[in-house]
């Protein structure tokens, strides 16, 4: 079978069913005998992007802050526009005018929260109150901005998560599990990520997922056990260091610091594995091979070549930590991706995600 | 009037995909310029669009260009080459901030007004902008700040004060005699602790609250001494120090943690620390000029203030490198610049 949306003619490679893909237990009824592989590949470079990144920053700061907003649809677009997927890029349509708006909403409530608390605890109760009962309204259309305003092969992705889900996942999980004292952490995570991704469609085909929480439980307990062995190690080698030197303990949070560095790429990269090897996108579905290892050197060089560079390295570090991360992700289509057709189109307000951005609240898939 | 070149540019056909919006389907088709009008032809596809109703995006690299249309379908050229013959001869032009951001002299210019500009903003920008903002900063928020700070302070670091209440008086009294600037009293209160870790120390917090430590008090000889540094003190109340402080803080943390982004929190209040300790320098000296007005104005020589840097300086040089932590002199940098100053007289009288 020849890819009929190939111009160029390039055969692609077919291959047999990937046996470790996971296909056990399918609850579709159709299997194909053949996946199609269809890796994304990532084209964005440093040098590049460098170009892009320093204009920002300067127009940025020399609009005090008011470019940003037109500075972030740039740099998505530099990264959409550079994924590449079955012959074709992807793209990145945000209004520049809506994040604005958005921005300024974000930065009251923000202000809101800061200045709260100076002037009373009672006041600041209030609004913490208030931003619980409007996050998850905004992060839900954070959601619903990001995926509305990306688009591959001219089709727009979309998100039709409700309300009453968002509450569930953005502040009934979330106390639940300050109440489990974190027990129900990775049960709270699979809850997100199961609304973020059920919901989610491409044109007018929906995605699916299916993710055991034991996964994530295990995911997080391997985490969890380094965490706790690095933390008896730093403080009983403090405690050995402290009788010689009192100050030593002021190192505690630096350490610390370094043990969650330690373990934030293994907690990414088995996540993200774990998503995407369990999601569907009509009767398609996704491979994601993204080792820790990898990860975790690409992250501390990063790391270093920014604290090297006072942050001259960053556009750079986002290209490498972009490209390993979305090379790793491969579509095995089930037949051709041209049978996608367009589901509803409308405008949806850049709110929530600006706002979601400032409070830096992760939502990004 | 532009000088058009003699010979107009050969645009050559331009291969690309091109997508309905309606489907994924991708359709080969070649686009070339007719005129005014951009025809597209290929696979089923066939459609004349003028110029002016279609968007081309800007150029990034070997990303692919997308020409859109006015009813959402889309081409996505990748052959560049031929697509920059074709707009050449259509007189195409990109806007500047996009041609700036790929070449690289262009770049290198940017990153020099970026240097340049940061200088300038964190030198003398924010603190002007902090100095303009300090006297309209809520009361209440200045005081709430004053509040926890102290409460903290008495938590961790300090006890009270074993000084008998008749030498309190006399302090307090005196320095209510000296606390008038411009014919205005100073708000203010004067508090006695014992510093502990903090030895020999005097600080003021926003709200005109004066803390001196016992150590303090028994390192100076007499009461003018204590005056005098606390006069400094006042000064730093009087000029709203504390307030320019925070919002210099504030704005140098919020900046750095939009430019580092994901990097760590530790990685943005690093340099937020740094800045503070330069900002304080120069705040020290306009406190000092407060002192020496407020001295001279009582009779009283600058060189008391100076005679008390001294000694504070040999006592936390005694205490030791392990007492590091909130000493005075750590946050009152080139005492030895500011004993000179004192001493010669080389400092502004309003």
């Amino acid at each position: 079978m020849n890819n009929p949306f190939e111009p160029s003619g390039v055969t692609p490679t077919l291959h047999e069913a990937d046996p470790a893909a996971p296909v056990a237990g399918d609850p579709f009824a159709r299997v194909p005998e053949v996946w199609q592989r269809e890796p994304l590949t990532f084209s964005g470079r440093g040098t590049e992007y460098f170009g892009i990144w320093i204009t920002n920053l300067v127009l940025t700061l020399l609009t005090l802050g008011i470019y940003s907003a037109w500075a972030k649809v740039r740099r998505l677009q530099y990264f959409h526009r550079h994924t590449t997927l079955a012959s074709a890029g992807f793209d990145y349509h945000g209004d520049p005018r809506a994040i604005l708006k958005g921005r300024v909403i974000g930065l009251l409530l923000l202000l809101a929260y800061n200045l709260s608390f100076q002037f009373s605890t009672v006041a600041g109760l209030i609004v913490v109150a208030g931003l619980a009962a409007v996050m998850p309204m905004l992060l839900m259309r954070a959601l619903r901005f990001r995926a509305h305003n990306s688009s591959w092969r001219g089709l727009r992705f979309g998100f039709d998560g409700d309300a009453a889900g968002a509450y569930s996942v953005f502040l009934k999980w979330p106390l639940f599990t300050l109440m489990t004292l974190g027990l129900l952490g990775p049960m709270w995570h699979q809850r997100m990520k199961q609304y973020q991704f059920k919901h989610a469609r491409y044109g007018s085909a929906g995605f699916s997922i299916d993710v055991p929480v034991g996964l994530f439980y295990r995911i997080y307990g391997v985490a969890i056990g380094c965490v706790a062995a690095g933390a008896v190690t730093i403080f009983a080698g403090l405690a050995a260091l402290a009788e010689s030197m009192p100050s030593a303990f002021v190192l505690l949070p630096l350490l610390l610091l370094a043990l969650m560095l330690f373990v934030q790429p293994y907690l990414s990269a088995r996540v993200q594995n774990l998503l995407w090897n369990h999601t569907r996108l009509g009767e398609h579905r996704f491979e994601s091979c993204v080792s820790a290892r990898r990860l975790y050197a690409i992250t501390m060089t990063n790391l270093l070549g920014v604290v090297l560079t006072l942050g001259l390295f960053l556009p750079f570090a986002a290209i490498r930590l972009a490209r390993y991360r979305l090379e790793c992700v491969t579509l095995l289509s089930a037949g051709s991706v041209d049978d996608f057709v367009a589901g509803q189109q409308r405008e949806v307000a850049a709110t929530g995600e600006e706002a979601a951005d400032l409070f830096d609240v992760d939502i990004a898939l | 009037m532009s000088t058009s070149p003699s010979e107009p540019v050969v645009a050559s056909d331009v291969t690309g995909l091109y997508f309905d919006g309606r489907s994924a389907r991708a359709h080969a088709v070649t686009l070339r310029l007719a005129g005014k009008l951009l025809q597209i032809d290929g696979d089923g596809i066939s459609r004349n669009d003028a110029l002016g109703d279609v968007r081309l995006s800007e150029p990034m690299g070997v990303a692919p260009r997308l020409i859109t249309f006015a009813d959402g379908a889309h081409l996505e050229v990748r052959d560049h080459a031929s697509l920059a013959r074709l707009l050449a001869a259509t007189g195409q032009r990109d806007a500047a901030h996009v041609r700036w951001a790929f070449d690289p002299r262009r770049v290198l210019l940017l990153l020099g007004v970026l240097l340049m500009s940061l200088w300038l903003t964190g030198r003398y920008g924010l603190p002007w902008a902090a100095r303009m903002a300090a006297p309209h900063v809520p009361e209440a928020a200045v005081s709430a700040l004053s509040v926890q700070t102290l409460a903290w302070l008495d938590q961790e670091l300090m006890t009270p004060s074993g000084l008998p209440p008749q030498r309190r008086d006399v302090l307090a009294r005196a320095l209510r005699d000296h606390a008038v600037a411009d014919g205005r009293r100073i708000e203010h209160t004067l508090l006695f602790r014992t510093g502990g870790r903090l030895g020999a120390n005097a600080f003021a917090l926003p709200d005109g609250t004066l803390i001196v430590t016992d150590e303090l008090i028994a390192l100076a000889e007499g009461d003018d001494e204590v005056l005098a540094v606390l006069a400094h003190e006042l000064g730093h109340v009087q000029l709203r120090h504390g307030v320019r402080l925070l919002l210099q803080g504030s704005a140098t943390a919020l900046f750095m943690a939009w430019y580092f982004g994901d990097v760590g929190s530790l990685l943005a209040s690093a340099p937020t620390l740094l800045m503070q300790a330069g900002y304080s320098r120069g705040m020290e000296g306009e406190a000092d000029d407060f002192a020496v007005r407020m001295l001279l104005e009582r009779g009283q020589s600058p060189a008391l203030l100076a005679g008390m840097l001294e000694k504070l300086r040999a006592a936390h040089g005694r205490a030791g490198a392990e007492e590091g932590a909130g000493s005075w002199l750590s946050s009152h940098p080139d005492s030895a610049e500011r004993m000179d100053r004192l001493r010669k007289g080389d400092f502004i009288v309003h």
